[in-house]
């Protein structure tokens, strides 16, 4: 499940539980600052074999914006 | 009482141009080296840059030199033996061949490096060019610069990356005021337009693909540029006693660490850098009139330099004329501090103010005078350069009119 994929790479990035990962839980609250952030799209290209361009980023805050753009992606394996 | 120190020769090359005047002419007249960039096509995301024009290495070095020059040793000699003309310095005099060599480099010899493990792991080469070592080690330029101008004081390389200019420059300067030498050819010199670096700076996100616009609302991050910026500094009694031409006096620095993120920017490291120089040179902060900022037009940078601004010098924030020429030389990572004291010497000696250019509105957030697109003819007295790099280093240094 695509959730569970990216809670895991939040979860190595920041350290948080894996249960406070939900859609709507916002990415600075679990702890994920610019550096991080960079850290964790490059972990979700690699997974996910996309590509997210720079433009996007100031609109990823939540989980779910994650979730939204992997939708968006025609290139996702699972 | 330590001695005072003074600049006395000045060399770059640049984005902007092969020599001193061509940049100088470009800054004044508001005019960017940021071009697009397509050396690796396709696959680097990098699309603008600032690399130095009409450049052919054979101009300035035989074949049996080059083969010991990575890219940025070769900027650094050009700009190095540039600036030992301009102080008029004659090679194999006593006092050259005992002045230091303080070469400051963000990224070193990266040609050669990325050559060779293309080499090794792409070719599948079983050896290397023996040369490798020497040509590509962190320190290759201030050798190099040692080497082709005779300099046989103290001697070595200097990192800090964005600041590494400045930190050399501080080290030559506090050389000259304790005692140890008379005179100093210190700067940075980089070339960061490697495949690998360039695919690690789109990795990082903060390069930009449309230009430099410092302190503006539509800023969307920095531009990499090359080059090296090279200065020659001497006790004040040196430069009198050979009738010497003094550019300004380096009058005080500050250095700091945020002890903190990596890569985000602390207004405190930052305001403690400017309130350590400015008390360093016993100069009190409503007398400054120029601030060549670090101005690398992040998100993250621009403003927390504007709000550090803001906490040291209170009121007269809004009095003081405050510039970003990287938005025409562009980042060129460590020799961008050594630049841009060149270009803030510059400033005091002609009384115009480089520009910040590509601008257009500002960030709600920076709200002081960035001196946007022209030139600004202002006598200035004391200016201060600023360099707050990865890392959490932070170097600040004041320049003085003199006399």
């Amino acid at each position: 499940m695509i959730l569970d994929k990216v809670a895991e790479i939040i979860v190595k990035i920041a350290h948080c539980n894996f249960d406070d990962v939900r859609p709507e839980t916002e990415l600075i609250a679990l702890g994920i600052d610019s550096l991080k952030a960079i850290t964790m799209l490059f972990e979700l290209e690699e997974a996910f074999d996309i590509s997210i361009p720079n433009e996007i980023i100031p609109s990823i805050t939540t989980v779910n914006d994650i979730l939204d753009k992997l939708d968006n992606s025609r290139q996702i394996k699972t | 009482m330590s001695r005072r120190v003074m600049i006395t020769g000045l060399g770059v090359i640049s984005g902007l141009g092969l020599n001193t005047s061509a940049f100088w002419d470009a800054l004044t007249a508001g005019r960017s080296a940021i071009k697009p960039f397509n050396l690796f096509m396709d696959d680097v995301k990098i699309s603008v840059a600032a690399t130095v024009p009409d450049f052919d290495p054979g101009n300035y070095f035989s074949a049996d030199e080059l083969s010991l020059l990575d890219r940025y040793s070769q900027l650094a000699v050009i700009a190095a033996r540039a600036a030992a003309d301009d102080a008029g310095l004659v090679y194999g005099e006593e006092i050259f061949t005992s002045a230091a060599t303080i070469i400051g480099s963000g990224c070193g010899g990266k040609h050669t490096d990325e050559a060779t493990y293309d080499q090794l792991y792409k070719q599948q080469r079983s050896r290397v060019h023996p040369l490798t070592i020497p040509k590509g080690m962190p320190s290759a330029a201030a050798s190099m610069v040692s080497l082709h101008l005779g300099i046989k004081g103290p001697a070595f390389g200097l990192t800090s990356a964005c600041a590494s200019g400045s930190h050399a420059i501080i080290q030559g300067m506090a050389m000259i005021q304790s005692g140890i030498i008379d005179v100093a050819l210190v700067g940075a010199a980089d070339a960061p337009f490697t495949y690998g670096l360039l695919k690690s700076w789109d990795a990082l996100r903060v390069v930009s693909n449309d230009t430099c616009r410092p302190f503006c609302k539509d800023r969307s991050g920095m531009v990499l540029g090359e080059g090296a910026g090279m200065l020659v500094l001497e006790s004040e009694e040196h430069a009198k006693a050979r009738g010497a031409r003094v550019y300004a006096e380096i009058t005080g620095c500050g250095m700091t660490s945020d002890a903190g993120h990596i890569t985000r920017p602390d207004v405190t490291g930052m305001g403690n850098a400017m309130k350590n120089a400015l008390h360093h040179a016993g100069i009190a902060p409503e007398n400054v009139d120029y601030i060549n900022a670090h101005g690398t037009a992040t998100q993250a940078n621009d403003i927390a330099e504007t709000q550090a601004i803001h906490q040291v010098f209170g009121d007269h924030a809004q009095s003081i004329a405050i510039s970003s020429t990287k938005s025409m030389h562009a980042h060129a990572l460590g020799a961008s501090s050594a630049m841009e004291l060149v270009a803030t010497a510059l400033a005091i000696r002609h009384g115009i103010i480089p520009p910040t250019a590509n601008f257009t509105i500002c960030d709600e957030k920076c709200d002081l005078n960035y001196v946007p697109n022209e030139a600004c003819k202002q006598e200035i007295n004391i200016a201060m350069s600023n360099s707050f790099a990865f890392g959490g280093l932070n170097a600040v240094i004041i320049l003085k009119k003199y006399p």
